[in-house]
């Protein structure tokens, strides 16, 4: 007899058993908690008496009392996502009962919108990262280290330089020229994260993140479909991305310290021609276009000097980087008062010597309990980002040693002094000095109220300060002046971005079958950005950072002395507004559907006053199919549950009042007369964007829970993008904000995660797990605009219609003709030519990949813990904007060193074509800078190596012995390895960009862009 | 708390943050004064973003006079006649353009808010939206003659202010509006000449340009006529003082240097100046060793506008940190009453032989080479091209030259070789133009050299 039958037998039998003395019956009462393996109340669990019909739930506190006939043998506790527990009945009145989860996660606390929920009770898509995840590499910025963890979220890091931002996309990118990144939302506000803040100056784009501590992120929830970002209304449709901090928990103080130390460098180096061979290409390309005699050489450089020369400059501007990072926090709860408190300091430099990223940071989190109904909250943090900043890609430094400065110019001259003739990426490094500080605040007070019982009422104030320095210096040499000691700089940038909310939230019960909670909510949002109108400067030997006293008299002198600057003055830069009111009504019924609706109207001083407000609503629901008879019956589901979701929800990053006609007093009369200048093309009728968000998902935990998991299906239309390019230069402005009359795009998708418990053995463990996704993304309508109406900056991407956002528009390169090594295309038909053309450009690739992902495993034996995390990308395009001269036109640059397979003689079968100086040598180009084409374009497949981790975990009993409460030490490597067809260096590129639009349509566009960093560090990891 | 979110949010204003600083066109554009102030700005930009050099080192990149070695990037495509719809110095120069014209017609949509100097801002604004439009429909298309009819394409021709979809007008179209623009402005414009303002001498003699690049000698004779006629003008004694703080009397339409105000002539100190370290054979104006030998024959004054560095050629013209900027001087309209004169014949030709013999005898100090009080018209004509070249050096002056000339005599002087109305002699529009407009018409790219 099977296991199943008797537990039937057993069944009838006790029924048979209970019936027979049924007329006897007497009743008592039991009480008693049910708590899980942490020791907190579980709300909502079973409890029913054996063989019968008798049951009750608990209660939020995991309490419950039940009735008891006299005779019955024992009570049987269940909840969804524990293992059963039967208990039997004696004479006690009382009984306990602790339930072990099966399914881990689906009791785990879901932070949600104004919230938080069960995992199993979401309606939403939301994937949730823990903090263990967050810092296990030395990533720049928090947002990096999201890579390859959350399905359908794709994380492009920008570069090796340190502190480097990331592009995240949720679900793809419909987005044009508003922003495109997800919404971040720390504790409750949305903080500011405009990356363009400092433009693109230096070839990077100054990541506001970077300086947000990643030790003290206890979870980050990324809210996917309209189910979940519903309630975040105009700001919903790129994603959301809940930060929350750690608080203190329950028992006695205990301190944890943990450090990483180790090294830095580049994860390839990009190889060029030496100095000869660099002679030796200029002057065939001189002798191929016809001339005779040497080719003059740029910047005035002799033919002798040149090949008495050969400078590596990538060599004279990298290092091998230091890392070393700090973190202590404290956490202690008692009855009345939590406490969570964090310091952290950390210092990571990054492999181009003069850049490094050093953070500091203080948090306090407290909780304290005034009375049973009331509870105040605060949490403050303060982050101090120091970024050692240097040049680079297109702003020269490390960037110059990838084009500019060529092999054949020196360092120094004869004499001893710098030569100055053309780039020089050494004197650049040693003569200017810069560095940006970043100082943010981000502080929250809430107090939560229950006037009565299923009521509670919160009120939270927050405020988030940033205060961004920007300082640079240049000395006397670099100036090359002898007037002055040098000059240093400064652009200070300061913004308060201030929240208040308050909610009511109340939780009704018809019956036990029918639970509601409602949820009403204002929110009223102020964020200010202020900057000085002109730069902060003074004559001096040092930079403002070595003298800050030298700083504030300067700023003091430009405000007290109008003479030395007229009209000196503070002013905003950016100033929005959001006056929000938000709903959301759950209905939890039979504990199997879940209902959600919600819905957001935003107002925003960023909208036209033809369309002041924007409603945006969502409904979700989600069925437990494992709580059906049906599939209770299958053993091996243990959980299963379905979700789906529609909604409307819109973007809204776009600047302040964009809308207005603006104008400009002239800061300088003309010929005594005032001035007055019109800055832009205003539109009364800006507005939002809109998305109408599907989901669909099915989410399982199979096999004793060993394997679980989840399937989304989305499907996203955009329509009314925001974009400010596509208007007629002839209207005398490049660009103006509207909404695209009939654009359309469409992103739609499949995701999927999977985690394995392979081997589950007390000493032995070893689990696989992992997320694919893939996002098909179309444009289906620009209205009235052609392929050229919106450009990705420089990188000739565009949005076209039939093609993804971010399409590569080049020519078709077919090969070299074998008798005159010249160029031949493919023309817009696929017809061969030989003359080039901008007529000849087709859409030929994308920056968004097929599929990407992430693969995990861990494997322990005891303490020892070897784990891994590869990340990878299928598909899509990356194009290097910078090869069209690397290994082009021979110019005054660089050349890279697979041009050497070029055309030299007829017969030659070569990949690149004949050496030229002359542009028109290929016939139709007309600038080294149009020479685009497929032969750039690159598969931007590949398959890294993310992170290595090995350590170990201190036994108990030298854990006992030590006094302390645990102990790790590990080795962790980051992107030691990396496979890829892209012969350019490093495949994951999310170069600097110029604006939100270029962002939207340019990762995967390469120009000079470093190549991203491979570290190597360890750690302690101690608590006590 | 909930009283505080409504009192907050209760005020409307508080979604309302115009950008700090800034005025809303119903602030900004409020009465005379207000138009006037505008229309300074729109000089000032001119004077600074426009003919700050910029326009200028467009058309000597693409003259015969300039040495293209070493040109890379935009200038590179600029010298090698093959512009693109990229290129972000070319295309930026063209929004520039039309950034002056819009606001010379958003100064025209208000012109109901000017009242005792409304002539004046009127004819202000036609000046400016009349003289772009020459200069976009120079650069951008096939000049006046390509055609027998001028229906070939010109440029778009904006006249309101705002992003509507508009396609090219003809060569012909262009034309006429831009001399409606400028016959208009020479009736309303004041009399008194003021350096960093049109006058009506400076309508004037922008329409003496206008013909003459129409070959239209007499008209352009008349107009040249006018302007020396109104004894407002003198030569100066040195060509050398139209690009310098001495106060130049032959400055017809200008602008005027204040110190650390409005320095005029940013590009020009960028592109062209050679002094100090300010020359890279890289990215600076540099002649040909040809021109340089036509330049700097013995006894000309000007030839110490050229110096040699590496064996390079630039010109010494604006090796200042701060002159005044000339856009139409006295040499430049005797240069054309010369030449139409000329054209003209019998008695204009007196005339001609007149104005170039002043030219002559300031250049080389001297009446040694004048012409004969009974030179032929075609010597008159020869000579004059020549010193136009020599005078006019760095000016912007040559390619508008070889167009014109090509048009007048079905042939192309170009010393480069270009055939006769060879396609990349204009600019390539911006791509921007096509597609916010599919139906625009591109130019023809190439074609030259």
């Amino acid at each position: 007899m099977d296991l199943r039958k008797l537990k039937h037998f057993s069944v009838l039998i006790a029924l048979l058993f209970l019936f027979s003395h049924l007329l006897y019956a007497q009743t008592k009462t039991i009480t008693g908690r049910v708590t899980d393996a942490a020791g907190l109340g579980l709300p909502r669990a079973t409890v029913t008496v054996k063989g019968t019909k008798v049951a009750t739930v608990t209660d939020a506190e995991g309490r419950y009392t039940i009735s008891v006939p006299a005779n019955a043998n024992s009570i049987v506790i269940s909840s969804v996502g524990y293992g059963q527990q039967e208990m039997s009945v004696g004479v006690q009145e009382k009984i306990n009962v602790t339930l072990q989860a099966t399914a881990s996660n689906l009791n785990e606390v879901v932070v949600i919108g104004y919230g938080t929920q069960r995992r199993r009770d979401v309606t939403g898509a939301i994937t949730k990262v823990g903090s263990e995840k967050i810092t296990s590499i030395p990533a720049p910025s928090f947002e990096a280290a999201l890579q390859g963890k959350a399905a359908g979220v794709q994380v492009t890091q920008g570069s090796g330089l340190a502190g480097s931002g990331s592009v995240v996309r949720v679900r793809g990118i419909a987005s044009i020229s508003a922003g495109g990144d997800p919404l971040y939302v720390v504790d409750g506000i949305p903080i500011i994260q405009d990356n363009f803040l400092r433009s693109n100056s230096g070839g990077m784009n100054q990541n506001p993140l970077a300086a947000i501590n990643p030790n003290d992120i206890e979870s980050i929830e990324i809210l996917k479909d309209a189910g979940a970002t519903g309630i975040y209304g105009s700001r919903g449709a790129n994603g959301v991305i809940l930060i929350t901090t750690k608080r203190g928990k329950s028992g006695k103080p205990s301190f944890n310290y943990n450090n990483k130390i180790g090294f830095a460098t580049y994860t390839s180096k990009p190889k060029f021609l030496s100095g000869a061979e660099w002679l030796q290409a200029r002057q065939e390309a001189w002798i191929n276009d016809g001339n005779t005699g040497y080719a003059p050489l740029p910047s005035g450089i002799t033919w002798a000097d040149a090949q008495n020369t050969n400078t590596d400059w990538w060599n004279l501007v990298t290092q091998t980087g230091f890392i070393n990072e700090h973190a202590l926090s404290m956490n202690m709860g008692g009855k009345k008062l939590k406490t969570y408190a964090g310091l952290n300091y950390g210092n990571n430099e990054s492999y181009i010597k003069g850049n490094a990223y050093a953070r500091f940071s203080a948090r306090l989190n407290m909780d304290y309990q005034f009375l049973p109904n009331l509870k105040a909250s605060l949490t403050a943090g303060w982050n101090r980002g120091d970024n050692k900043r240097v040049p680079a890609a297109w702003a020269g430094g490390v960037g110059d040693a990838l084009s500019y400065a060529l092999p054949i110019y020196p360092v120094y001259k004869k004499d001893g002094s710098y030569w100055t003739g053309g780039a020089n990426p050494v004197r650049r490094l040693n003569e200017t000095k810069w560095r940006n500080i970043d100082n943010r605040y981000l502080a929250g007070l809430t107090f939560e109220y229950m006037p009565i019982k299923d009521l509670i009422l919160r009120a939270a104030g927050s405020l988030d300060y940033l205060n961004s320095t920007d300082m640079q210096f240049e000395s006397q040499n670099w100036l090359n002046r002898t007037d002055i000691p040098g000059i240093a700089k400064a652009n200070p940038i300061w913004g308060t971005n201030k929240v208040f909310t308050g909610t009511a939230q109340y939780n009704y019960s018809l019956n036990e079958g029918h639970k509601f909670n409602f949820l009403g909510g204002v929110e009223v949002q102020e964020n200010v950005i202020n900057e000085y109108n002109g730069e902060i400067y003074a004559n001096t030997d040092k930079p403002f950072w070595e003298q800050m006293n030298l700083y504030h008299d300067s700023i003091d002198h430009f405000k007290t002395h109008p003479a030395s600057r007229p009209n000196f003055a503070e002013r905003e830069r950016d100033h929005w507004t959001f006056n929000s009111f938000f709903g959301r009504i759950n209905y939890n019924l039979f504990n199997k559907f879940f209902f959600q609706l919600q819905a957001r109207y935003d107002g925003s001083s960023k909208f036209g006053p033809n369309y002041k407000h924007g409603f945006f609503p969502s409904g979700s629901a989600a069925w437990i199919l494992s709580e059906e008879d049906f599939i209770k019956d299958l053993q091996f589901i243990n959980f299963l549950k379905l979700r789906g979701s529609y909604g409307i929800v819109g973007n809204a990053n776009i600047p302040s009042g964009s809308y207005y006609y603006r104008y400009n007093v002239g800061g300088s009369p003309y010929n005594g007369n005032p001035t007055l200048y019109p800055e832009n093309i205003g539109n009364p009728n800006l507005r939002w964007e809109e998305l109408r968000n599907f989901d669909f998902g099915l989410e399982f935990a199979l096999s004793k829970s060993r394997l679980t998991g989840e399937l989304s299906y989305y499907n996203k239309t955009t329509v009314d993008q925001l974009i400010n390019a596509g208007i007629m230069p002839s209207s005398g402005y490049a660009d103006a904000y509207r909404n695209l009359d009939g654009g359309k795009i469409i992103n739609n998708g499949i995701e999927l995660s999977l985690n394995a418990k392979i081997v589950d053995k007390p000493d032995w463990k070893w689990s696989v797990g992992g997320n694919i996704s893939k996002n098909y993304n179309e444009v289906k309508s620009l209205g009235a605009l052609s392929a050229d109406a919106i450009g990705g900056g420089t990188n000739d991407t565009r949005i076209i219609v039939g093609y993804p956002v971010g399409t590569n528009y080049v020519a078709r390169f077919y090969g070299v003709d074998p008798d005159d090594g010249l160029p031949i295309w493919l023309d817009k038909d696929g017809k061969l030519t030989k003359t080039f053309s901008l007529d000849h450009r087709v859409a030929v690739g994308s920056v968004i990949p097929d599929y990407l992902g992430g693969l995990n495993s861990s494997v322990s034996y005891k303490g020892v813990e070897l784990s891994t995390l590869f990340t990878y990308v299928i598909g899509g395009n990356i194009y290097d904007g910078a090869a069209k001269r690397q290994a082009g036109v021979v110019t005054d640059w660089n050349i890279r060193r697979d041009n050497l397979d070029h055309w030299r003689a007829p017969g030659d079968g070569a990949k690149y074509p004949r050496l030229t100086m002359t542009t028109s040598m290929y016939d139709g180009l007309s600038s080294e800078w149009q020479y685009n084409s497929t032969l750039f374009l690159y598969d931007a497949s590949f398959l890294r190596m993310r992170e290595l981790t090995l350590s170990y975990s201190l036994h108990k009993d030298a854990i006992n012995k030590l006094k302390i409460k645990g102990a790790r030490v590990f080795v962790t490597g980051m992107n030691l390895l990396t496979f890829t067809k892209y012969p350019g260096g490093d495949p994951e590129i999310a170069r600097d960009f110029e604006n939100a639009q270029d962002r939207n349509m340019s990762p995967n566009v390469s120009y000079l862009t470093p190549p991203q960093q491979k570290s190597v560090v360890f750690g302690v990891n101690v608590t006590f | 708390m909930l009283v505080a979110a409504i009192s907050f949010t209760g005020c409307k204003k508080f979604l309302e943050k115009p950008p700090q600083g800034k005025l809303q066109e119903d602030e900004a554009l409020v009465d005379e004064a207000s138009l006037q102030a505008f229309l300074n700005g729109t000089f000032n930009t001119q004077a600074t973003e426009i003919y700050n050099g910029r326009l200028w080192f467009i058309n000597d990149l693409m003259s015969d006079e300039v040495n293209g070695v070493l040109y890379t990037e935009d200038n590179g495509e600029i010298y090698n006649r093959r512009t693109s719809i990229f290129g972000a110095f070319k295309n930026d120069t063209y929004t520039r353009i039309y950034q002056n014209i819009y606001r010379a017609n958003k100064v025209l949509e208000k012109l109901s808010l000017a009242s005792g100097n409304k002539n004046k801002i009127e004819g202000e604004a036609k000046f400016i939206r009349g003289l772009m439009h020459f200069e976009a429909v120079r650069m951008w298309a096939q000049p006046w003659g390509f055609s027998a009819d001028n229906s070939h394409l010109g440029v778009p021709v904006r006249t309101a202010p705002n992003i509507d979809v508009i396609d090219r007008s003809t060569v012909k179209q262009v034309y006429d509006f831009v001399v409606a623009d400028l016959q208009a402005a020479e009736q309303l414009l004041p009399d008194a000449p003021v350096l960093g303002y049109p006058s009506k001498w400076s309508a004037k003699a922008v329409l003496a340009k206008v013909y003459f690049q129409q070959n239209n000698f007499a008209k352009a004779f008349d107009y040249a006529n006018q302007v020396i006629s109104s004894n407002k003008f003198a030569m100066d004694n040195m060509q050398t003082k139209r690009f310098s703080l001495s106060d130049s009397k032959e400055i017809i339409y200008g602008f005027k240097n204040t110190q650390s105000v409005l320095e005029p002539g940013s590009e020009l100190r960028d592109r062209y100046r050679s002094d100090g370290t300010n020359f890279s054979p890289n990215n600076d104006f540099k002649v040909t060793d040809q021109f340089f030998n036509l330049a700097t024959q013995p006894g000309d004054q000007r030839a110490a506008w050229y110096t040699t560095i590496n064996g390079y050629h630039p010109i010494t013209k604006y090796n200042a940190n701060q002159f005044n900027v000339s856009i139409i001087h006295l040499t430049e309209i005797k240069l054309i009453r010369a030449e139409s004169g000329a054209e003209l014949g019998s008695a204009n030709l007196a005339i001609a032989i007149g104005d170039i013999n002043d030219i002559l005898s300031r250049a080389y100090a001297g009446t040694s080479m004048n012409l004969p009080a009974n030179a032929s018209a075609a010597d008159v004509i020869r000579v004059t091209r020549i010193q136009r070249e020599l005078e006019l050096i760095g000016e912007g002056n040559r390619l508008q030259e070889i167009k014109r000339i090509t048009a007048r005599t079905n042939a192309s002087p170009d010393r480069r070789g270009a055939s006769a109305f060879c396609p990349g002699l204009v600019l390539q529009f911006p791509q921007g133009e096509h597609s916010g407009n599919t139906n625009f018409i591109m130019n023809i790219e190439g074609g030259c050299n």
